[in-house]
């Protein structure tokens, strides 16, 4: 029974990442945006080697993660074929996963190719082995809470992928700003500490400062526990959301186009 | 409407026993207590206006959507209310508009629906060419679903829903906006399914589709079953009744129409005949021929004709309507 399920949840794992791994927004948000505001960040500035290595790290890890999990419910109920998942041997818990762990191995390859890259080109030295697992820890604990964000966002009932990429955005850039990637925690005041609480990425940033330089903030164990929290709570509320709407959201479904034709006739 | 007791019921054993379903959408209840059985190799066709409950009935059947209330679900003698997942190996659907994924070639939405449905690869590539022959596609095995014309996406279709053979096929609108060679391919295959025993749920628009084709056709509006008959029975019920047909000699004034079709709840037909359903044709004829003069409008082309099973469904749900609109005036 779990073995089929889980067979499931890798089939539709596959699908996601064959179909939507070329989409428009998942190129754009998941690997264009990181890399543009890497360059925009660290061009004329003088940061050191470490820090722009956490920076991009972070940043590859939030973007690429929270890529593919918010498009793939848009565009499956306006095609109408998340119609055709649901009236088939599959549970919605499934069709969730199935989207969660593509977005979550997007993510965790991209980061980890892009990291070796980075460490093998500039040298970066780690103290052990350990340290090195901490960190792959953390990108995949991010890739993870990452997919969730976008999944929950995703709970949505519209079919149109714009109208869910402009809320993750809306979300995904503040919580970048506050989260110490540009400015170190310990350079920060007192509020701007406690306002970077409500951004996860602020735990990945200092595991990964504690992974490379030992400039933590917070110690690495607290990080992972804030991390896991972070997924347990957007898990449960994610969950929760899509159980919701998910009738409005296959009643709603095919409107968006049926408009946009009829707006293009009366052009 | 009275419904009769359905033969094919006796002489079968049921396939689908659905039992007091029920869906609201907010405030809207868009399925209100429907129950119906069908019976194993029977052709059930369900017939109802836009926004009638039809989708939605299926949505609830197919485990879509979740059940609510006392609403039950038998399918074969089990009942699968609490696990509608595990019995969906049993439906085989079809869809009015494509819903394979359209950047996957024909090829490969038929090997994920195979895995989905936990079929061999050896049996999914058996089938699959067995299939995509039946529905002439074999050529196109290889094309992505996105390049394919609408009656090609729909022999697509029916390829997805036959090929983990379900005992049970639900066919929503399956000729909708095809040309006639698709929909002639369609109806051949549908008949050729029925042959081998299988149970077919199918909704339409063509009542020519659904008088030719099914055993048995409910007539849903406003989410409640209005009629449960065969299309002869059906047919049967409104021989006293006919329909009176006529053209309009002349230019007719807006007053003139407007009163024209108050007069007699006259539809307007494409080709210029205007329609109407009456229970004693030569009554309503003089009545008419009264009308007409005392306004001086020149009818010409009468025509009397037998009543078809578009007429009684269109009838039905005026009743219907009439009914509600009484019941909310009390």
């Amino acid at each position: 029974m779990i073995k089929d399920s889980l067979n499931r949840i890798w089939i539709l794992c596959m699908k996601n990442v064959f179909l939507y791994i070329k989409k428009g927004p998942v190129l754009i948000f998941g690997l264009m945006f990181p890399f543009f505001m890497t360059l925009s960040w660290v061009i004329g500035r003088d940061i050191s080697v470490n820090q722009v290595f956490i920076g991009i790290i972070a940043m590859t890890s939030f973007f690429t993660a929270t890529a593919i999990s918010p498009v793939v419910l848009p565009i499956e109920t306006r095609e109408k074929s998340l119609e055709r998942i649901l009236s088939s041997p599959i549970s919605l818990n499934e069709i969730l996963l199935g989207i969660l762990f593509a977005s979550t191995l997007y993510s965790l390859i991209i980061t980890s190719i892009i990291a070796v890259i980075f460490i093998v080109m500039f040298s970066i030295a780690f103290n052990s082995l350990i340290v090195i697992l901490l960190m792959f820890l953390g990108i995949g604990l991010m890739s993870f809470l990452g997919s969730l964000l976008g999944l929950l966002v995703a709970a949505h009932p519209t079919d149109m992928t714009s109208d869910v990429m402009i809320i993750v955005n809306l979300v995904k850039f503040p919580l970048l700003f506050i989260s110490g990637i540009f400015i170190p925690l310990q350079n920060s005041s007192p509020s701007m500490i406690f306002i970077s609480f409500v951004s996860p990425i602020t735990f990945l940033t200092d595991l990964l400062r504690f992974c490379v330089d030992r400039s933590n903030f917070f110690a690495y164990s607290f990080d992972i526990i804030m991390l896991t929290l972070w997924i347990i709570v957007l898990f449960i509320v994610s969950y929760a959301l899509h159980k919701r709407t998910m009738p409005k959201r296959l009643s709603e479904a095919g409107k968006s186009k049926k408009k946009m034709m009829m707006m293009k006739k009366n052009m | 409407m009275k419904t009769t007791q359905n033969q094919n019921l006796n002489a079968h054993p049921v396939a689908i026993n659905v039992l007091n379903l029920v869906k609201r959408f907010g405030d809207l209840i868009a399925v209100d207590d429907v129950s119906f059985k069908i019976a194993q190799g029977e052709i059930v066709g369900i017939l109802g206006p836009n926004g009638a409950g039809k989708t939605t009935i299926i949505r609830l059947l197919t485990g879509v959507f979740q059940l609510e209330n006392n609403a039950k679900i038998g399918i074969f003698g089990k009942d699968i209310t609490k696990n509608p997942s595990k019995y969906k190996k049993h439906f085989g659907i079809v869809p009015e508009i494509s819903n394979a994924f359209s950047d996957y070639s024909v090829w490969q939405n038929l090997k994920f629906s195979g895995r989905i449905y936990g079929i061999s690869k050896g049996k999914v590539e058996k089938r699959s060419k067995i299939l995509l022959t039946q529905f002439n596609l074999i050529e196109k095995m290889y094309s992505k679903t996105k390049t394919l014309s609408k009656g090609l996406k729909q022999r697509l279709n029916f390829c997805l829903a036959l090929l983990h053979e379900p005992p049970i096929l639900i066919l929503d609108e399956p000729t909708s906006g095809l040309d006639p060679i698709s929909v002639k391919l369609m109806r051949t295959q549908i008949l050729k399914l029925k042959r081998e025993g299988k149970t077919i749920l199918i909704t339409t628009h063509d009542m020519q589709e659904a008088q030719n084709m099914c055993d048995r056709i409910l007539i849903i509006n406003r989410g409640k079953i209005i009629a449960d008959e065969s299309p002869n029975t059906l047919r049967e019920q409104f021989k006293s009744t006919s329909t009176i047909l006529f053209k309009i000699g002349g230019d007719l004034s807006a007053e003139q129409e407007n009163a024209l079709l108050n007069m007699f709840n006259i539809i307007k037909e494409k080709n210029d005949y205007y329609v109407f359903s009456s229970y004693d044709t030569l009554k309503d004829i003089s009545k008419l021929h009264t009308f007409s003069k005392e306004r001086n409008i020149k009818i010409s082309d009468l025509k009397v004709r037998e009543t078809s099973l578009e007429e009684v469904f269109i009838h039905l749900i005026k009743e219907d309507l009439f009914v509600i609109k009484e019941d909310e005036e009390k």
